[in-house]
């Protein structure tokens, strides 16, 4: 088992979605986001953006340069930080070549409005799902929902209640989640329908998230 | 139209992005301790060859003091650095960065018994089994010392993401510059120390200088073709805004200037001290600069797959 995830760079809409819903799930601190979208301008052409998150590489350099084992990779391929490990050295920022990590800085989480008391979400997101300042920080495929939704029978990828919060918010169902040994699932079809690629696959780090766009359509 | 009026474009990893972790804010620790590193480690391996006890100990002192904590200042949780020794992680197996800070604790250990070892036998019991202690120890003190200078350059080099860095001529580079380092505080020393044969260390200064620009000529060079961002980071040195560290700090004041004292006290005989303190002066400006537009011009690859020459 491997979970993935496809990304249908032609349906993505530039809405934000996935970004504002990771936040949510994950009570984020205001100066961190886990998913992102990069956005440039090229001349004489319109403004373009580009979804990326962590990775889950199966070769990951994170994973491997840590220096205490706080980044480790499940049997399921999920890539996470073990953030009671984590010594804040950042040598994983550095070594990740999609740079998808994030240190948690005490400026990065001064409060949705500083200066002034917490809001009952950020409270909220205090006892449920503390980030530790000095700490790095990044996507880890939701993994407590898939666990959660395993645990009750339930299929990643299919059922909502197993599936990553930025897939279960996408309005264009740009986004696909699915176990990427599994030939019959949905992410295998359209890597193999449409052409998937992985970014940077000159580093042999065997990403998980691999893109398509429709527009294009192979075999 | 009306995406642009909430849509922020940003050039983060469309272009080639600059690591800014290791130089910039806090990152300016990692700095200074690769300074200390240089400095501390060369100049013990250095005293180690010249038999000089007070120049160990300073190599020590830097290595323990001026180096160890600002790195660990730098992270982000530093009371758990407990739990990148062995036998607390395993992950010494792939991480360049466990094992160094292994290797400086176990350099801090090995090479204080020796220097005490060393004092004793040199000022208490001269002649004695403890001069054979003493030799027995600066066998895995000098291991030790060699590899906490190159660690750091395996710990850049190991990193694919960082073009510029991702080469096995980094780690060499570090020694050798270190051992120069360590040559310039020798010669420090020797300003104090009447036993220290200062033209023996500067006979092997001048080597060590020589090899060191050609090095560091050779690493800028080869950074040229292996990729376009490693060309990037070298054409930064070259002639983009760490030009003037580079060819001030790092060209002239750390190799062109130590080496032209060098060898005009080589035809004039012998070298003056105020001579001698303004190489080594020149010498150590050279070595912070190195540190520093090597971490500093450390850019990482555009996040995109394809096109990306277009972003140049």
């Amino acid at each position: 088992m491997r979970w993935g995830m496809v990304v249908d760079l032609g349906k993505c809409m530039r809405c934000h979605g996935c970004v504002a819903a990771c936040r949510v799930e994950h009570f984020l601190p205001l100066g961190i986001t886990w998913p992102r979208l990069i956005a440039w301008e090229k001349p004489a052409e319109e403004l373009t953006t580009f979804p990326v998150r962590c990775n889950h590489c199966q070769d990951a350099p994170c994973v491997k340069v840590c220096i205490t084992g706080a980044t480790q990779q499940r049997e399921d391929g999920i890539v996470w930080v073990d953030q009671d490990k984590c010594v804040g050295c950042r040598y994983c920022i550095i070594a990740c070549p999609y740079q998808n990590r994030t240190f948690l800085s005490k400026d990065k989480d001064t409060g949705y409005f500083p200066g002034y008391e917490l809001t009952e979400f950020e409270k909220a997101g205090k006892r449920s799902y503390p980030h530790t300042v000095g700490t790095t920080e990044k996507c880890n495929f939701c993994m407590e929902r898939i666990d959660d939704g395993i645990s009750k029978g339930l299929k990643p990828g299919v059922d909502r209640d197993a599936t990553p919060a930025c897939v279960n918010a996408c309005p264009s169902r740009a986004l696909t989640f699915g176990d990427l040994d599994d030939p019959e699932s949905e992410v295998r079809r359209l890597i193999y329908s449409y052409m998937g690629f992985q970014l940077h696959p000159e580093y042999d780090t065997d990403p998980s998230t691999y893109y398509i766009d429709k527009g294009r359509k192979g075999v | 139209m009306a995406l642009r009026q909430w849509m922020v474009t940003h050039e983060w990893m469309v272009k080639p992005t600059a690591q800014t972790e290791w130089i910039e804010r806090r990152g300016i620790l990692v700095w200074i301790a690769e300074v200390f590193t240089s400095l501390g480690a060369g100049l013990y391996l250095v005293s180690l060859y010249f038999n000089n006890w007070w120049g160990m100990l300073a190599g020590y002192l830097i290595i323990m003091c001026l180096k160890l904590p600002p790195h660990l200042i730098y992270f982000g949780k530093p009371l758990r650095f407990w739990r990148t020794l062995i036998p607390f992680t395993d992950s010494w197996k792939t991480s360049w960065f466990t094992r160094g800070i292994n290797f400086t604790v176990y350099f801090g250990t090995i090479v204080f018994i020796q220097l005490v070892v060393g004092y004793i036998a040199i000022n208490v019991y001269p002649g004695t089994v403890w001069e054979t202690w003493d030799i027995v120890l600066r066998v895995p003190g000098g291991i030790l010392g060699f590899l906490v200078g190159i660690y750091s350059g395996f710990i850049m080099s190991y990193c694919r993401s960082v073009p510029f860095w991702n080469t096995a001529m980094l780690p060499l580079i570090l020694i050798i510059a270190g051992v120069t380092d360590g040559l310039a505080l020798m010669l420090a020393i020797g300003l104090v120390d009447t036993s220290v044969d200062i033209s023996a260390v500067e006979f092997v200064s001048r080597i060590l200088l020589i090899v060191n620009i050609i090095f560091i000529a050779a690493y800028v060079w080869n950074a040229t073709y292996i990729s376009k961002t490693a060309k990037y980071s070298a054409m930064l040195l070259l002639k983009g805004k760490l030009a003037p560290v580079f060819w001030i700090g790092v060209i002239t004041c750390g190799i062109i200037s130590p080496l032209v004292i060098s060898v005009s006290s080589y035809f004039s005989g012998d070298a003056s001290s105020p001579l001698l303190i303004t190489a080594i002066g020149f010498h150590t400006v050279g070595a912070i600069a190195l540190k520093y537009i090597l971490l500093k011009a450390g850019i990482h690859n555009p996040i995109l797959p394809v096109k990306t020459s277009a972003y140049y």
